[in-house]
């Protein structure tokens, strides 16, 4: 029988979990894909079939089926699996008072990472973005994508080192 | 011999989570692999994601949606759904029939007496549902112009009061605030206020009520000018305004480095919000810019 759940029909349910999900799961899925457009297009199907379904998902599911049937629909169009990234944070400059002791060209540096990242497998890049540029926790990250969190570990650490074989010799201490 | 980067496949994953222990940390961080390490960790925090915009994203989904619901309707729901129904159903004969249009959006609304109703943007009428005709009483919100047609009483419930009428044509627009102009006939006004007298309306008369006092004014234009798709004003405060463009354009103003208080007379149309905001700002001697959504107007000198 029916629990105290709010309903997924009731479309200002329906529209508290769009606005809650869509934003990150759309860059969960074009961290995979590399493509915007297609990203979009995902997940606003992954929606739709949401909403038609929303008799049979319970409220709490919701979010673990936005994801799932996100990842699902990707892992169906496998199509694409190109470069991520562009923007840097606009304002926050660089002034880094802590290390004076290194000197990077960063504009450059910032050039290159961006490039290494793109080059990262497409496991390590997801996992290494999901926690560095969404700042989700392992624990998130986990249930995501249902890796277990010794798994997300390995993949940060082979990202780090990936990232510092191409960038390492960019920065001068 | 202790874990560290290299013979441990977790180690950094476990550095950037905080999870090192106290003698790993330390260790590595006397490390010169570790510089480098915080430094790619610290700049690959600057980076960001791309800008999604999910409201743009909801209409979307809601249009190829087309609105349809899904009914998937199971036994146990459907005895509950009866036993509602029966519940309910002298509820329902009671219940209202409400329209409302979005913001820039306007509608025209025939009621069962063949009366009509122009509602401009961000508004909404309400009325009953079922013998609407035995008491023709409509509730506003927002702003509309009434053509009505001959008849027993006609009443509208606004938020300050009540407009009664017979059969004739005028416009309430009942936001921050109340203004009541007739264009045809004969309206009263029956204020909230139980100590003000009634006040009766004739052709071309206009009254305004705000939180203190109710201004009496003639006017002479034939229609109400939001139905020609322009907003016009005179020596009215730069709030109403803004607050007025509001109602036409899905947008937000910063104030706070304005004086919101200083009048303005002049006019916007609602097709076209640079225009819009052109041909009241810059005379105001205003500069303005929108924020990246496009959606927040920051306002300055």
């Amino acid at each position: 029988m029916s629990e105290k759940e709010p309903s997924i029909c009731e479309e200002k349910n329906y529209n508290q979990l769009f606005r809650k999900y869509y934003e990150p799961v759309t860059k969960y899925i074009y961290y995979k894909c590399g493509n915007l457009e297609q990203a979009e297009d995902i997940v606003q199907n992954v929606f739709m079939k949401l909403w038609r379904l929303c008799a049979t998902i319970s409220f709490s599911k919701a979010k673990s089926y936005i994801y799932k049937a996100s990842n699902n629909s990707f892992l169906n169009e496998i199509t694409h699996q190109k470069v991520v990234l562009k923007h840097q944070k606009t304002i926050q400059e660089n002034v880094d008072n802590e290390s004076p002791d290194f000197l990077i060209e960063v504009d450059e540096f910032r050039v290159k990472l961006k490039e290494s990242i793109n080059a990262l497998g497409v496991k390590e890049r997801e996992v290494f973005l999901l926690s560095r540029i969404e700042n989700k926790t392992y624990k998130e990250i986990a249930e995501i994508t249902g890796l277990t969190v010794k798994a997300i570990e390995r993949r940060m650490s082979i990202a780090l080192k990936e990232l510092r074989d191409s960038l390492g010799k960019e920065i001068k201490l | 011999m202790m874990k560290n980067y290299e013979t441990d496949e977790t180690f950094l994953g476990r550095w950037i989570a905080g999870e090192l222990s106290e003698e790993e940390r330390i260790t590595f961080e006397k490390t010169e692999a570790y510089k480098e390490f915080s430094i790619i960790n610290k700049e690959s925090q600057l980076l960001e994601g791309p800008d999604i915009d999910t409201e743009t994203a909801l209409k979307i989904v809601k249009e190829r949606l087309n609105t349809k619901k899904p009914k998937v309707i199971k036994l146990w729901q459907s005895i509950a759904i009866a036993s509602i129904i029966i519940i309910s159903a002298g509820v329902f004969l009671n219940s209202s029939k409400t329209y409302t249009t979005e913001i820039g959006k306007t509608q025209t609304i025939i009621l069962p007496d063949g009366s009509a109703v122009d509602l401009n943007a961000n508004s909404s009428l309400s009325h009953k549902r079922f013998f609407w005709n035995n008491s023709r009483e409509v509730s506003l919100n927002g702003e509309g112009y009434f053509t009505v047609t001959k008849g027993d009483d006609f009443k509208v419930n606004t938020s300050k009061g009540i407009v009664s009428v017979l059969g004739t044509r005028f416009n309430i627009k009942d936001r921050s605030i109340f203004n009541l102009k007739c264009y045809e006939g004969k309206v009263s006004f029956k204020s909230n206020d139980v100590t003000a007298d009634d006040i009766i309306l004739s052709k071309g008369m206009e009254i305004s009520l705000t939180d203190i006092e109710v201004n009496k004014n003639t006017f002479i234009e034939e229609n109400p000018n939001w139905k020609n798709g322009s907003s016009y004003f005179t020596g009215q405060p730069l709030r109403m305004v803004l607050e007025e463009l509001m109602n036409y354009y899905p947008i937000t103003f910063e104030t706070s480095l304005i004086n919101t208080d200083r009048l303005f007379t002049g006019s916007f149309i609602h097709t076209d919000l640079n225009t819009a905001l052109k041909t009241t700002l810059v005379p105001m001697g205003i500069t303005y810019k929108k924020d990246k959504t496009g959606k927040k107007i920051m306002l300055s000198k």
